[in-house]
């Protein structure tokens, strides 16, 4: 079931506005949830309790002065962001979200692009999507951008090998790389957060650090490298580097999702698309949680937990699914 | 199936022109000063600054861990395919897929012992 190419043309368009409102709102939500947890109101000047306050940020990134070191290296450093937001924004589109539609006489399936290796195609963008970060710190020529732009892309690389081996228990299980085929066997069978509770807690912890996220946010550890790769950037040429960073982190919740949680579909009642959203924010507030509970690890220790902790347990579960996927 | 990537493609064509888009707007309506004064032009620094880094050398570890990616990333790489018809290969697929895991282990427990997994 494909789409003619409008009806592609028209979805892609729809979505990627809506994912990109979702990171407006979710800088929103994350400054709300943040503030109630350490007793504060958040932001509640711009429009009823804040609610414009996306808005007004984005005005005041696009008014803002541009300049930036004489010494940088111009084309990489404008390129650097652009990319780095172009592979988030790209990785989102393979995340299957509904169970798809008939409307008149056509049918809308329920994802952007249904490839057959949507699995492969997510980790190799967020592969690629280090280069912005380390091309964009590198070009800055700053040692504050240089040193963060390098912790960063040791961090992700490092976490990424064991993001990629905790999935390796769902295809055993999914038997496919498809993201629909994946959510369809779940429906048929069980969600695999259950037996692959150990893949899951590997895909979360690793998601985090993968994302750049607190406690794991090293590369931006504000109190040595003052903001890390991002340090000479400034107005929308840093709000692309926010938007990479959320994005990444939104696609991560949704990859989730559809992965342990049985993506668009809910215990009861087929909501589709709302139970997908639904599963999603949850998983987006446990990112907030985490970043307002836990303090920030240090560098030999993020590197331990990444390559003597995940790595191994991921593996021991690919090993034990593999066997009882033969088995059973 | 060449019809999904179309709408990859479609789909990525946004996703490249919208942080374009943003990147051109935030030139062409940023605010303009008066004049520009040097200190804006040399980088951040908490304190007097003199200007782009003298050398830009790093700790040799964050190579190592670039060096131990490619490897391990490569192998998952490899695991990839075999995951998803081990159903079909049954017990030869496990074999196999031990086998590999063994050697990958090897590997891992030398490089632990050498000690490149510690941060210096």
């Amino acid at each position: 079931m494909t789409d003619p190419w409008w009806i592609s043309l028209i979805k892609a368009f729809l979505i990627i506005n809506l994912l990109l409102l979702l990171f407006a709102y979710m800088t929103w939500v994350e400054r709300k949830v943040l503030a109630r947890m350490q007793l504060r109101y958040g932001p509640n000047r711009v429009g009823p309790f804040g609610l414009l306050q996306p808005i007004a940020d984005l005005i005041k990134l696009i008014r803002k002065e541009s300049f930036f070191p004489a010494s940088a290296v111009d084309v990489l450093y404008i390129a650097a962001p652009v990319f780095s937001s172009f592979t988030a924004l790209a990785a989102f589109s393979v995340i299957p979200f509904g169970p798809g539609w008939h409307i008149w006489k056509w049918n809308v399936s329920g994802e952007v692009a249904n490839l057959p290796i949507a699995l492969v195609v997510i980790f190799a963008l967020s592969s690629l999507g280090i280069y912005g970060f380390i091309v964009g710190g590198w070009a800055s020529d700053s040692k504050y951008a240089l040193l963060g732009s390098m912790r960063t892309c040791a961090q992700m690389v490092s976490y990424e090998v064991s993001l990629t081996f905790a999935v390796l228990g769902v295809v055993l299980m999914g038997q496919s790389l498809s993201l629909v085929d994946i959510v369809q066997k779940q429906a048929s069978t069980f969600w695999f957060f259950g037996p692959q509770f150990v893949g899951l807690v590997v895909f979360f912890v690793a998601g985090v650090a993968e994302t750049n996220r607190p406690p794991f946010d090293l590369p931006e550890a504000d109190t040595e490298l003052v903001a890390g790769y991002h340090t000479e950037y400034s107005g929308m040429r840093f709000g692309l580097f926010q938007m990479g960073e959320y994005v990444n982190m939104i696609t991560l919740s949704a990859l989730a999702v559809t992965l342990f949680f049985g993506g668009w579909y809910g215990p009861w009642a087929p909501l589709g698309p709302l139970w997908f959203l639904l599963k999603l924010f949850v998983i987006l507030f446990l990112f907030l949680w985490l970043r307002a509970t836990l303090p920030r690890l240090r560098y030999d220790q993020l590197m331990r937990v990444g390559w003597k902790v995940l790595l191994p347990a991921a593996t021991i579960n690919a090993v034990v699914t593999a066997a009882l996927v033969v088995a059973l | 199936m060449l019809h999904s990537w179309l709408a990859f493609l479609i789909y990525g064509f946004f996703a490249l022109a919208i942080p374009a888009s943003m990147m051109v707007m935030s030139f062409v309506f940023a605010t303009r000063p008066d004049r520009r004064t040097r200190a804006r032009t040399i980088p951040f620094e908490s304190g007097v600054s003199k200007g782009p880094p003298d050398q830009r050398s790093f700790t040799i570890s964050f190579y190592l861990t670039a060096m131990l990616f490619i490897v391990f990333d490569i192998e998952i790489v490899f695991l990839y395919p075999l995951a998803v018809i081990l159903h079909q290969l049954a017990w030869f697929g496990f074999v196999e897929f031990f086998f590999f895991i063994v050697i990958l282990a090897v590997a891992y427990v030398y490089i632990w012992r050498k000690g490149a997994l510690e941060w210096r």
